[in-house]
């Protein structure tokens, strides 16, 4: 007894129970791989040990524990599976805000922030999921506040609120909206800190730093996940009822992101390997000036006090682009120039695939009074002397707005044969999801807002449609065997091929064909290239054969995840031929909608869907080959409510 | 009965670690968003120094942000393989008992000064590494 109670108090309820497996041979519930009725020999040779919860969350960045804590304040017993400490994932970079129409600092309403929403997405949002967010976001910020999260406050006491890119007043003629409630510089980790502390406080169950490799599905149901426990390379199966995928955005398939090396698409080729569809993925977001193979951002305010990007010629290139703005044009204008520049040959360095943002013309006292980060960042990150070198600089990826397509309460979808249908057991949130808010460009400051109300929705989903301790029948003995194959073959990977080298491959590949720039001859030179890279992956050589703290494993997992990723990026922005958002194309210039919403539209013909391109892109990829197929999926124009909140009619976008 | 047993010791634990919970109506902005505990990594744990450091390169290189993953992974390449015991703890302690990894970003960077517990020669040459005297574009290390 003495033992247990010691072994008990030594360890995390995960690693207790792998213990008490190994030494005591408690049976957990379920099968195990002691039980003859495991057939192969492969899966004999891995430690499996099953869990059962009433639900699952995949992922402990903002959305995974806004739902996380939702389900266990309504009594759900919750496992939060996650690759990282809670706090460490990417939401900590977060630095702006939450916007939320609180009204603080002046007369405000949730119907022009849904407008405002509606808008920046260039008519490709779904209007019940914005009007469902924009509505919900004041709670969910007071929700918040309540919780403990500290924001910063005015005078009087009230939550302050600052002003951000995209927010207006009034439908657009009121001025400047203020509505981005922040904690000082660091909402994202005070939203990661606050959620992870009060979920704690209830049956929440951390299995931290496990790999989740897949989805269990039977019967087209999801049943939970299986993940590796990374510390002492244990597989575990985790059987709930339902299932929280928030696992974040894929920015890594690119050469250049901002994103932290976490970000990989792990759950979106989780659902695609399923045979569930991705949403709208070739909706990448760039910032035009990130540090060559670094990635992290230079501000805009470099161009704003006055430097200005040069080509390999030393030309100040966006004189010729926009002769008026030149270098402080729209974040897109800039990075097509750059873009172009690079593909015309007038490109930097031994590889002529970037250009220069020129400061050292300035006098190094304005560098050190206004923009004094910079020149820390630069010779950090790019060894560069601001005050005597250029910085190399490129497009680089910012946020993925595609994702795993949810309806308004983040269940997953599917659609086929002309109609949605929920798929049991499975929601999504946050970066991973596509509900759609942002549809094909997303506003600063609605990314925190959108984990944090679709985390809670899919908290109130699974409370509305679940019971704390709904029976689950047994998982079969086989649900999760592909997996464990897959991982056995990939941990003896000994092909001639290294994970880093393809890797890179892969992102060189997208960053050139499918970034900012795009036109049917490179798309379709990196569709050509990518599809070659995806089957490399049969030739990929691990050189760590343990299951124990193995980065090389686990990257290799990550690059299959890519790559899923990547296939479909490739191939929905190929298939689009038109301009929306963040997506646009040299050769199709302009949105093409069921409409000309540049004429009156007294005398037009309604074209038929499949003629335009207001509509979502679906995805679905075998596994196998990477072979992609595209369906599409209507938008939805029809709020929740249309005495409370009416459509936003498309029109011609600008600002 | 095993099972209870389990379930007591889980929550004793959980409750531990939970120390103390403040909600605050009136914060200012210079309160610290760290007055919630929230359970620390247990980086105190016995294990072989090989495995340690297996997880330290792992941890080096996923960080919250990129700045972080630049400048750890590139670090931990270095120098985490020629490290005797005692400064493989440093070092532990230093990369997971923060629970901002902006922080752990501003004092390598001196932008804020290195609280005491973590002011030792990992943490100097930590600075020292991101001062980039040899002048490269940092890019994630491969690992072999």
């Amino acid at each position: 007894m003495s033992a247990l109670m010691k072994a008990a108090v030594s360890r995390s309820p995960a690693s207790l129970a792998s213990y008490l497996y190994r030494n005591i041979h408690v049976a957990a519930s379920g099968a195990t791989s002691k039980d003859a009725s495991v057939t192969t020999n492969m899966t004999k040779a891995y430690t499996v040990i099953d869990h059962k919860h009433d639900a699952l969350v995949i992922g402990a960045g903002g959305a995974g524990l806004r739902a996380a804590f939702g389900l266990v304040q309504e009594g759900f017993k919750t496992a939060v599976v996650t690759k990282l400490f809670p706090t460490r994932s990417h939401t900590v970079a977060a630095q702006g805000g939450i916007n939320a129409a609180l009204g603080n600092m002046e007369e405000d309403s949730w119907l022009w922030h849904m407008y405002d929403t509606v808008k920046g997405s260039d008519w490709l949002g779904d209007q019940d999921a914005i009007h469902y967010m924009t509505k919900e976001a004041p709670h969910a910020v007071i929700e918040l506040d309540n919780y403990g999260m500290p924001f910063s406050r005015t005078p009087e006491g009230k939550i302050y609120q600052r002003a951000f890119g995209g927010q207006s007043l009034k439908f657009g003629k009121g001025g400047q909206a203020h509505r981005c409630c922040a904690v000082a510089d660091r909402t994202g980790h005070s939203l990661l800190h606050t959620l992870y502390g009060q979920s704690l406080r209830y049956d929440c169950e951390y299995f931290i730093e496990y790999f989740a490799l897949d989805l269990l599905m039977e019967d087209g149901v999801c049943k939970g996940c299986i993940a590796i426990n990374l510390e002492d390379g244990t597989l575990h199966r985790f059987q709930a009822k339902n299932t929280i995928l928030a696992t974040g955005g894929t920015g890594r398939s690119y050469f250049s992101c901002t994103s932290a090396h976490t970000c990989t698409g792990d759950g979106t080729a989780m659902a695609a390997r399923v045979g569930l569809q991705n949403e709208d993925m070739e909706f990448v977001q760039f910032h035009p000036t990130g540090i060559y193979g670094a990635g992290c951002l230079m501000t805009e305010g470099c161009r704003g006090e006055g430097g200005f990007l040069v080509n390999s010629k030393g030309e100040r290139f966006m004189e010729r682009y926009a002769p008026v703005a030149k270098d402080l044009a729209s974040r897109d204008v800039v990075s097509r120039a750059m873009t172009v520049e690079i593909m015309e040959g007038r490109g930097c360095g031994p590889e002529k695939d970037h250009v220069h943002l020129q400061l050292h013309h300035l006098p190094p006292e304005q560098l050190k009074q206004r923009l004094p980060g910079i020149s820390e960042t630069a010779m950090i990150f790019a060894g560069v002397d601001v005050t005597k070198e250029p910085i190399p600089v490129l497009p680089t990826v910012h946020y993925n707005m595609g994702g795993t397509p949810t309806n308004f309460r983040g269940e997953v979808i599917t659609h086929r044969g002309g109609a949605d249908r929920v798929v049991a057991g499975l929601l999504a949130a946050g970066e991973a999801s596509c509900a759609s808010v942002h549809g094909a460009n997303r506003l600063g400051a609605n990314s925190l807002l959108d984990i944090v109300v679709f985390g809670r929705a899919c908290a109130l989903t699974v409370a509305d449609t679940a019971r704390p301790g709904d029976p689950q029948p047994p998982l079969a003995p086989t649900t999760g065997e592909a997996s464990i194959a897959n991982l056995d073959s990939i941990r003896y990977a000994n092909g001639s091929i290294s994970t880093a080298d393809l890797r890179l491959r892969m992102q060189k590949c997208m960053q050139k064909n499918a970034a900012v720039f795009r036109q049917k001859s490179t798309l379709e030179e990196g569709q050509r290239q990518i599809h070659e890279i995806y089957k490399q992956i049969k030739d990929v050589k691990v050189s760590d054969r343990s299951l124990i703290w193995n980065s090389d494993l686990v990257e290799t997992l990550e690059l299959q995840n890519l790559l899923i990723n990547s296939v479909q990026i490739v191939e929905g922005a190929l298939a689009r031929e038109e301009s929306r958002g963040a997506h646009a194309r040299e050769d199709f210039k302009t949105r093409r909608d069921e409409y000309d919403y540049s004429k009156p539209l007294e005398g037009q013909s309604k074209l038929p869907f499949e003629q335009h391109w207001r509509k979502h892109t679906l995805a679905e990829t075998d596994p196998a080959t990477g072979d992609t197929r595209l369906t599409y999926r209507p938008v939805i124009d029809r709020t929740l409510d249309a005495a409370e909140c009416s459509t936003v009619p498309p029109v011609i976008r600008t600002y | 009965m095993n099972y209870t047993i389990i379930k007591l010791f889980q929550s004793y634990n959980a409750l531990k670690n939970v120390q103390k919970v403040a909600f605050s109506s009136n914060t200012t902005n210079n309160m610290d968003t760290t007055y919630m505990e929230i359970p620390l990594y247990d980086v105190e744990k016995q294990q072989p120094l090989e495995k340690r450091k297996a997880r330290l390169h792992y941890q080096s290189r996923k960080r919250g942000m990129l700045e972080n993953d630049l400048l750890l992974s590139t670090f931990a390449k270095k120098y985490l393989n020629g490290f005797n015991e005692k400064q493989t703890m440093m070092y532990d302690r230093l990369i997971n008992s923060p629970s901002n990894d902006w922080d752990i970003f501003y004092w390598i960077v001196e932008k804020k000064p290195t609280p005491k517990e973590f002011d030792n020669e990992i943490m100097n040459l930590l600075k020292k590494h991101a001062k980039n005297e040899d002048k490269i574009a940092l890019r994630q290390p491969d690992l072999h």
